[in-house]
């Protein structure tokens, strides 16, 4: 016990890590921001840069790159309506409109606070119960993740704005968009046409800064004269009432990450659309409406994708199993290191989980710090007039998809859809359910065969598996049950419910 | 601490210092043909720091994945043959003629290194009824088709290995696709799959810590990281002519480029394979060194090619014959 204490300690009274921890933060949350420069990107780089350093000094900077990152996504999200990575998507649904009513600061200052919750809440969980969660994350069989996937999917209904129909053909040709190229378990060619640069699919994150970014920025055309709008900049640092009141949510919300953040095959991205599909079935009468700017639409997702963090780690440091495409790197980063990360590395090198859990807490904290700091100065980019505030953001979206993997390839992209993203508006669909579907397009399209060759292309052996399983069960259930309730069937039944029940 | 402060600022401005030499004169770019933390990204980001200090120049490692790695050896083919890129590949590039990936391989490459080979094993979920290569036959032809094996799609390490297995005894069992080995090992553990042919160094750790059984190894020897497990020729010697098989790692450029820097290169990166940090890692993965350049490189691929393009064609896994591509059945 003395010694966890000792190794969890070590950063915090170690000058040189604590630095590199505050510096990673820092830079993590600057790299988050920007689209298509992305956390898995700089780990990387770090891989080869810190090669002759120490374990600890490499982990140090990851960790803070890593938590930095994934908060700082939201912050062009809020503010320009731009993901700064796909964990943020959720975030702009509710975090734009608010910076539309000129609540920037506030909403950043929420979401940072939040974001603190939720990577609190990941690294407790990783640090007592971190055995227990990865046995049962395991435990997910391919039809679970297709379940899981198919949960997912029914957040189309959340997502669809005025019509589910259009709602359900956006999500749909989502679905379509992430199916190109290389089939990834046969490698057949998949609406390539013959052409060798669609062999790896369409970058998803050009897709997203083509919707997001730079439709907004044509949208933002017809507007071209409006002035600007004035942000209120008084209330940042949200009140202790506001926190307590979202507190329950937060913790709701944080639960979905850790576990959806902890399963192998799925990460923030995912973890923070559930659990803005979750705030917005639970919170019955919201002060604004969500996709209006629903305080709950930003204390769910940010509080999720933070949380799932910790929830990574879970897998990487029981297991030698990555929870997500960053705690793969750090994986890569241990080996190189001489470290054998999988199931003995809690026996053999106990000081490196502690390690590790003490380096989270400290990058949390420099998070709420560097996030709490100079909102002020960063709020003043939406007050830009029109005519810089737009070339801007097509700047930053050319630039972001450029550095995806640069390519000119992925800056085509992300300016057809963002062409296609504009007329889509136009025309009243959503782009969220677009993204929605490339998102969980190869996890379902993997999973669903997955399962079936498994259980000999046999639908019926595969129902009775899942009614035989009871997570699968349970995941089954909650389908149907969430599907049911998006139908006027649930309408109709609960009225005759209450009729039934109100005549006694 | 300030150099290390300094340094990362540097690094995460991804600035590269250029190097004032005759060749390298700026920063070469590695390409990685698969994924961050996989087995090929380890070996390449560990080999090319010693590397770099002996060339003198840096080298900017990416990694460009997609289309079982097609994706990068397009890439580097269409780059200047001026030593400025260099392809990191595994060995998937061979098989893309008859898996039908396009009609492009390590021959239109002049290898740099082969620098290590993988050994091949059989693992299997703890609490599965067998617990060798025998009783596993005897186990799937008592159950045909119920023994789920895992796989990493047409041309990868499993689908070889089934078929190398199949030419000697019957294997009527279920193959579930994974995206790579690390996913289809982290199913066998949470018993999705039974049992999956995979490499050594994937599996160490598993093994180790009990939660993963080794079956057989697919060598003709013994491994010291495993010494109880037999090999599979022990039981089974008709295996012993595909044997030594395996994966391997390779730095190459594009053939055409100078003499010159070819010889640097070469020098380079086979001195790199020596150093102590690196030999441990290697070792310590179950990999076995091959450190081979110039004819000896050209002459294993042309084998490996020949061996493993025919064992899959047999099996009925590929989709063109090696003969149309003129490569002679071993």
């Amino acid at each position: 016990m003395m010694d966890s204490l000792h190794y969890f300690l070590i950063s915090w009274f170690d000058l040189q890590l604590l630095g590199l921890i505050a510096l990673g933060t820092f830079a993590g949350i600057y790299v988050g921001a920007i689209p298509g420069l992305s956390v898995t990107m700089a780990v990387s780089i770090l891989i080869s840069f810190t090669f002759t350093w120490d374990i600890y000094p490499a982990l140090s900077l990851m960790v803070g790159i890593y938590m930095g990152g994934v908060y700082g996504g939201s912050r062009t999200a809020i503010l320009l309506n731009i993901p700064g990575a796909p964990s943020a998507i959720a975030t702009a649904l509710d975090g734009y409109p608010l910076a539309q009513k000129g609540e920037a600061g506030e909403a950043i200052g929420i979401s940072t606070v939040m974001s603190f919750v939720g990577g609190a809440i990941g690294i407790a969980v990783l640090a007592i119960a971190a055995p227990a969660v990865s046995e049962f994350a395991l435990r997910f069989q391919p039809r679970d993740y297709m379940l899981l996937a198919i949960l997912g999917i029914l957040l189309v209904g959340s997502l669809s704005g005025e019509s589910l129909m259009k709602g359900v053909f956006a999500g749909a040709l989502g679905l379509l968009i992430g199916a190109v190229g290389l089939d990834p378990l046969t490698a057949q060619e998949r609406f390539t046409f013959g052409i060798i640069d669609l062999w790896g699919g369409i970058s998803f994150i050009a897709v997203m800064i083509g919707l997001f970014g730079i439709s907004e920025a044509l949208m933002q055309l017809h507007h071209i004269d409006k002035l600007a709008i004035k942000q209120a900049i008084s209330r940042i640092i949200p009140s202790w009432g506001a926190v307590r009141k979202y507190l329950p949510l937060s913790l709701q919300t944080s639960a979905i990450g850790v576990f959806i953040g902890a399963l192998p095959g799925t990460g923030g991205d995912i973890a923070a659309l559930l659990a803005y599909d979750h705030a917005k079935r639970v919170t019955k009468n919201p002060e604004v409406p969500f996709g209006q700017g629903a305080r709950e639409g930003l204390v769910a997702p940010e509080s999720a994708n933070n949380a799932a963090v910790g929830g990574a780690f879970i897998p990487m440091i029981t297991l030698g199993i990555p929870g997500d495409a960053v705690t793969a790197i750090i994986i890569g980063a241990m080996f190189i290191h001489g470290l054998n990360p999988g199931p003995m590395l809690m026996i053999d090198r106990p000081e490196m989980f502690w390690f590790i859990v003490g380096a989270l807490v400290l990058a949390n904290f420099f998070m709420l710090l560097f996030g709490l700091t100079g909102i002020r100065l960063f709020v003043k980019i939406v007050e830009l007039p029109r005519p810089v505030l737009i070339p801007l953001i097509l700047l930053l979206s050319i630039v972001g998809a450029y550095a995806v993997t640069n390519s000119l390839m992925d800056v085509y992209w992300a300016l057809g859809f963002g062409v296609f993203g504009y007329f889509l508006k136009l025309y009243g669909y959503q782009v969220g359910p677009v993204i929605l579907g490339v998102i969980l397009s190869r996890l379902i399209d993997e999973n669903w065969r997955r399962a079936i060759i498994s259980d000999r292309e046999d639908l019926g052996r595969l129902l009775w598996g899942t009614l035989s399983s009871p997570l699968s069960a349970v995941l089954l259930a909650s389908v149907i049950l969430i599907f049911v309730s998006q139908t006027p069937v649930w309408g109709m039944a609960g009225r005759g419910w209450r009729r039934l029940w109100g005549r006694k | 601490m300030k150099t290390k402060l300094l340094g990362a600022v540097t690094a995460l401005l991804m600035a590269a210092a250029p190097a004032m030499a005759e060749y390298p004169e700026k920063a070469i770019q590695g390409i990685i043909q698969w994924g961050a933390g996989g087995s090929t990204d380890v070996v390449m980001r560990s080999i090319t720091p010693h590397a770099e200090k002996i060339l003198g120049g840096s080298v900017v490692m990416q990694n460009m994945t997609g289309g079982v790695g097609a994706i990068a050896l397009k890439y580097v083919g269409a780059q200047a043959a001026d030593g400025y890129t260099l392809l990191m590949g595994a060995e998937n590039p061979q098989l893309y003629k008859v898996m039908g990936l396009g009609d492009s391989d390590y021959a239109d490459f002049t290898p740099i290194n082969l620098i290590a080979r993988g050994v091949p094993l059989l693992v299997a979920r703890p609490d599965a009824p067998y617990n060798t290569f025998a009783e596993l036959v005897a186990y799937i032809a008592a159950h045909p088709n119920e023994v789920k094996f895992g796989s990493t799609g047409p041309g990868g390490l499993p689908s070889v290995i089934t078929a190398m297995l199949s030419s000697e005894v019957a294997l009527p069992v279920i193959a579930v696709p994974y995206d790579g080995d690390g996913p289809a090992l982290t199913a066998l553990q949470g018993g999705a799959i039974d049992v999956m042919p995979a490499v050594l160094g994937a599996a160490i750790e598993g093994i180790r810590a009990g939660r993963m059984k080794p079956l057989v190894l697919i060598d003709t020897t013994a491994n010291p990281a495993l010494p109880d497990v037999a090999p599979i020729t022990e039981a089974y010697p008709a295996y012993a002519k595909y044997l030594p098989w395996g994966p391997f790692f390779g730095i190459f450029v594009k053939n055409g480029t100078p003499d010159a820097v070819v010889d640097k290169l070469q020098a380079a990166f086979g001195e790199a394979t020596h150093n102590p940090e690196f030999v441990a890692l290697i070792e310590g993965r179950g990999f076995s060194m091959l450190n081979l350049a110039g004819e000896d490189a050209r002459s294993f691929l042309t084998n490996w090619q020949k061996t493993t393009a025919w064992l899959v064609f047999d099996a009925g896994a590929a989709k063109f014959s090696p003969a149309d591509f003129g490569i002679a059945r071993p």
